[in-house]
């Protein structure tokens, strides 16, 4: 009888074939692998390496989400050599710009499987953690290893346990949530760390709130994520799996680094302060400081679910003067499924203007780009000095809710005052 | 890579982010241009310290955050062979050992008051750094991982491998 073990060491145990002992270091075949517009660097390392084909096409996807639509011929030539490049390769799908955040559309499209290894060259890979996946990050050069010999080396992390319990009040989400988390865990608080989510609360979650936690625990320095591939996410992946998948869930008994437990009742809607991730506070002590643009988008919290969620407050008010906003759907379906819904043409008669579906302002400042002094309230994940391409502007994270409110008011304000 | 790295230093403070490092308008440019502007959202003088020396040492969290790889890139384009600090973020780990250059922890180091251009002396193997007269001992990074770092990066790795040969 071998002892109890954390999904982590399970999953990597598996994929390398072997034993994951936490500290030590595997060499693992990832079940799929997708890229985005930084895919060209890792055909430069592909190329470089000598290597004449992919291995196992049938199990690698890109997806333009970065610089879309290109701004430049620089970002148009290197779509270009992207979309090439998946051909001649004959990767399994290449989904063009406008399709959505690689992140999203991977899930949507059935990429992201309970059990599985799933690896991105993007630090946002973590999000796969919502269906049971081991989603990790790797670098681009990584990305042209894998594709050259199908696999990489992983280290075995030791694994934070979360339990949630209790209910959410009025005008709190799942993004409240991971801002009062990463406030009390800091920026590298699960350093090298892998997060189980566990606990009634977290089984009542939709992969769409379970999406926005795993996505952000990249800002507490983790390795990644998981929620317990139950029911929810089992119905969510069975009509779209692209590959036969087997969930694994941590042993009963596992042996844990840290543990936390969170009463979601306990959690105020929550702002993070600009400049790190980690200064969050509720949104009741920032309420009235000025803001010049609301961003909600980015893989964190732009699907269907959130727009609802800002569509229900901003229904027959206005965008206040003195504000932009921005509405950027995390992908086509989504975009699809909102504007069937009427939840798009409530924000835009709102006086939201709508981006086109991808990472935008997000990624270091495609659309969107703020002058020197400005700030922008965003529902997005980072909020570090020149993020959104501007070094001399400021980000302030918060919720679909809150980005919604603030954006009537014209200043940081409470949703709970918002909703009806 | 050496056995022996020994350099003058560049001491960078805590929380200095991947995008701080390069931001992501940086990415595509050619390695001459990235080293021009690596750091450079922090000011031409902090620009041009980590141009002019080959070690750096820096607080906590040094270029944590986004998972692209340009920053790791510009350090070495600047010249970086080896960078220590107290902790860094994952992805940066990996993507500076990828790209050749050496991440160390060793928190008594970082803070042992290194000044700009002190000389800074890295035993790799023995996995200790010696400065003004002392000794530290740092977190020593696997063989296997080393063998990377050794080999120039994961590129010249990934290359020896494909080629049969023993990288």
């Amino acid at each position: 009888m071998t002892r109890p073990r954390t999904f982590v060491e399970k999953a990597l145990a598996r994929a390398s074939g072997g034993r994951a002992e936490p500290g030590g270091i595997v060499e693992a075949t990832p079940d799929f692998s997708y890229s985005h517009d930084y895919a060209a660097f890792a055909i430069d390392a592909f190329e470089q390496m000598g290597a004449p084909k992919v291995a196992r096409p049938d199990r690698v996807a890109v997806c333009l989400d970065h610089g879309v639509p290109a701004n430049t011929a620089r970002d148009a030539n290197n779509h270009k050599r992207v979309r090439d490049f998946a051909q001649a390769q004959r990767l399994a799908q290449f989904l063009d710009a406008g399709r959505g955040i690689a992140h999203q559309v991977m899930m949507e499209e059935g990429w992201i499987l309970p059990g599985a290894l799933c690896v991105a060259n993007d630090s946002h890979a973590c999000s796969g953690g919502a269906v049971g996946a081991l989603a990790l990050a790797t670098g681009e050069t990584e990305m042209g290893f894998l594709w050259a010999t199908g696999r990489l080396w992983f280290k075995v992390p030791a694994t934070l346990r979360i339990d949630l319990d209790g209910e959410f009040g009025p005008g709190v989400y799942a993004k409240d949530l991971m801002l009062h988390l990463v406030h009390q865990l800091g920026v590298l608080g699960a350093l090298y760390q892998f997060i189980e989510f566990h606990g009634p609360a977290a089984a009542r979650m939709s992969v769409s709130e379970r999406f926005t936690l795993c996505n952000m625990s990249a800002e507490v320095g983790a390795k990644g994520a998981v929620f317990q591939a139950d029911e929810r996410a089992r119905e969510f992946v069975a009509p779209r799996a692209r590959y036969p998948w087997e969930p694994l869930l941590a042993d009963p008994g596992a042996d844990y680094a840290r543990r936390l437990s969170v009463d979601l009742g306990e959690v105020p809607p929550m702002v993070a302060l600009p400049g790190m991730e980690d200064r969050g506070v509720p949104v009741r002590e920032a309420s009235g400081q000025h803001i010049d643009q609301v961003f909600i988008g980015s893989c964190t919290n732009a699907r269907a679910d959130d727009l609802a969620i800002a569509a229900r407050i901003l229904q027959g008010r206005q965008v206040h003067p003195g504000v932009r906003l921005l509405v950027v759907p995390a992908s086509r379906s989504v975009a699809l499924q909102s504007t069937r819904n009427g939840d798009l043409a409530t924000l835009l008669e709102a006086g939201a203007t709508l981006l086109p579906s991808g990472c935008a302002v997000c990624a270091g400042g495609h659309q969107g780009v703020l002058a020197d002094g400005e700030r922008c309230l965003s529902t997005s994940n980072r909020n570090m000095p020149g993020r959104m391409g501007n070094k001399n502007a400021e980000i302030l994270l918060c919720s679909p809710a809150t980005a919604a409110a603030s954006a009537v008011a014209g200043c940081v304000a409470d949703p709970r005052d918002y909703l009806r | 890579m050496d056995t022996v790295i020994e350099a003058s230093a560049a001491v960078l403070g805590d929380f200095v982010s991947a995008d701080a490092i390069l931001p992501a308008r940086h990415s595509f440019l050619p390695p001459a241009e990235m080293a021009a502007n690596v750091l450079g959202d922090l000011g031409e003088q902090t620009n041009a310290r980590v141009r002019s020396h080959a070690i750096l040492v820096v607080g906590t969290a040094f270029g944590y955050g986004t998972g692209r790889e340009s920053p790791a890139r510009a350090l070495r384009a600047a010249g970086v062979k080896a960078i220590v600090g107290k902790a860094f973020a994952r992805m940066f780990f990996r993507n500076c050992l990828n790209n050749g250059i050496l991440a160390l922890e060793c928190p008594e180091l970082a803070e042992a008051g290194v000044r700009d251009g002190d000389t800074v002396t890295i035993r790799v193997n023995e996995a200790r750094i010696s400065h003004g007269g002392r000794d530290y001992a740092c977190q020593p990074v696997a063989p296997s991982v080393l063998a990377i770092v050794a080999a120039g990066g994961l590129i010249p790795y990934g290359k020896a491998l494909l080629a049969g040969g023993a990288p």
